[in-house]
């Protein structure tokens, strides 16, 4: 076979196949006969040593194949289009949540700042010694340290579940137009061992210090009021039992 | 040895050689049929099938003397998938090969 023999046949093969830019490839083997017989070798050695035209061609068949994926990627995009529409919705409601968290821990220390400082805005912390005071104040400052890590963590849980959803979101649609994929993104944020343990470390101090103090406030308050119900004792509902 | 089975095996020494540095088509062909036992023809659709998975990118580069030339260069795609496939191979062989010297 000669070079222009081959190339004709592959040509012929790929247009059979339906190869778009079969004239690329066509150029990328006329090269190859090129760089061949500049080393010395005839036009049929050339051609024998390639392999046969129609096998080559048929090698390159299972590779272009948008027309067949063009209608593939119109459903896919609007099947994606409605599970962003809940997927949306549900990052909204998670951001709410993480609002909320923040205000709870932000609101927990207000409390305690007022707790510590002795001041009662609009009279609205209710009435106690300083001594249960400062204990309820020590049990809120470490809720507010313990939301805020919630937080912090909770943010890290958003961000890396968007951007996962992402990457899926990009992957569906490369794979439904015949592009390359890109490898998934984990759900859980891989924050470094470091952070991890420091972040669990005072969770757990935290934690334990609210609890603690929480209760040993009550037992304190309870012995001063002398009642178990000292909210009673100490008017906090604008009216006082017992004097 | 059977084609479909050297394909994806010879992908691995496709991606491997770029990964030193970039090539034109000829020379990809050139260096596997000296090491392995294929039609010359075998490469082409292997470099456009990995440039179709976005793995290769091509440039075209005025050569002194001559039509410009087709250049084949790794992506960063490539380079990730290069390294992950290269370690699940090597694994692979040594088991296969375990298992087969274990036959003797």
């Amino acid at each position: 076979m000669t070079k222009n023999e081959f190339l004709t046949k592959l040509a012929d093969e790929l247009k059979k196949n339906n190869i778009p830019d079969y004239d690329d490839i066509v150029a990328e083997y006329e090269q190859h006969f090129a760089f061949k017989m500049a080393d010395g070798y005839s036009e049929e050695e050339i051609a024998a040593k390639l392999g046969n035209p129609a096998v080559l061609a048929s090698q390159f068949e299972s590779i272009n194949q948008d027309k067949k994926s063009a209608g593939k990627k119109a459903t896919t995009i609007i099947g994606l289009s409605f599970i962003d529409i809940f997927a949306g919705a549900f990052f909204v409601l998670l951001i709410a949540w993480e609002i909320i968290m923040a205000a709870f821990s932000l609101c927990s220390l207000a409390v305690a700042v007022c707790l510590f400082g002795k001041i009662s805005p609009l009279s609205l912390i209710p009435p106690m010694p300083y001594g249960p005071a400062l204990v309820f104040g020590i049990s809120l400052t470490a809720l507010a340290l313990l939301t805020a890590v919630g937080c912090i963590y909770f943010a890290a849980f958003i961000r890396q579940l968007m951007r996962s959803f992402g990457r899926f979101h990009h992957n569906t649609i490369a794979a439904a137009s015949g592009n390359a994929i890109l490898p998934s993104i984990a759900i859980y944020p891989r924050l470094p061992a470091k952070t991890n343990r420091r972040i669990r470390t005072i969770a757990l101090i935290s934690l334990v210090l609210f609890a603690s103090s929480f209760v040993l406030g009550m037992i304190i308050s309870m012995i001063l009021s002398g009642s178990l119900e000292f909210w009673h004792i100490w008017g906090w509902f604008g009216y006082k039992i017992g004097n | 040895m059977n084609i479909q089975y050297k394909k994806g095996v010879l992908e691995l020494c496709v991606l491997s050689l770029l990964k030193k540095h970039d090539c034109y088509g000829y020379e990809i062909s050139e260096y596997l049929s000296k090491h392995i036992d294929i039609a010359d023809g075998t490469v082409y659709p292997i470099l456009r099938k990995l440039k179709s998975d976005g793995l290769l990118t091509t440039y075209m580069q005025e050569e002194s003397g001559g039509p410009p030339r087709k250049y084949y260069s790794l992506t960063k795609l490539g380079r990730e998938t290069y390294e992950k496939e290269r370690e699940e191979y090597l694994n692979f062989a040594k088991r296969v090969e375990a298992l087969l010297e274990d036959d003797e």
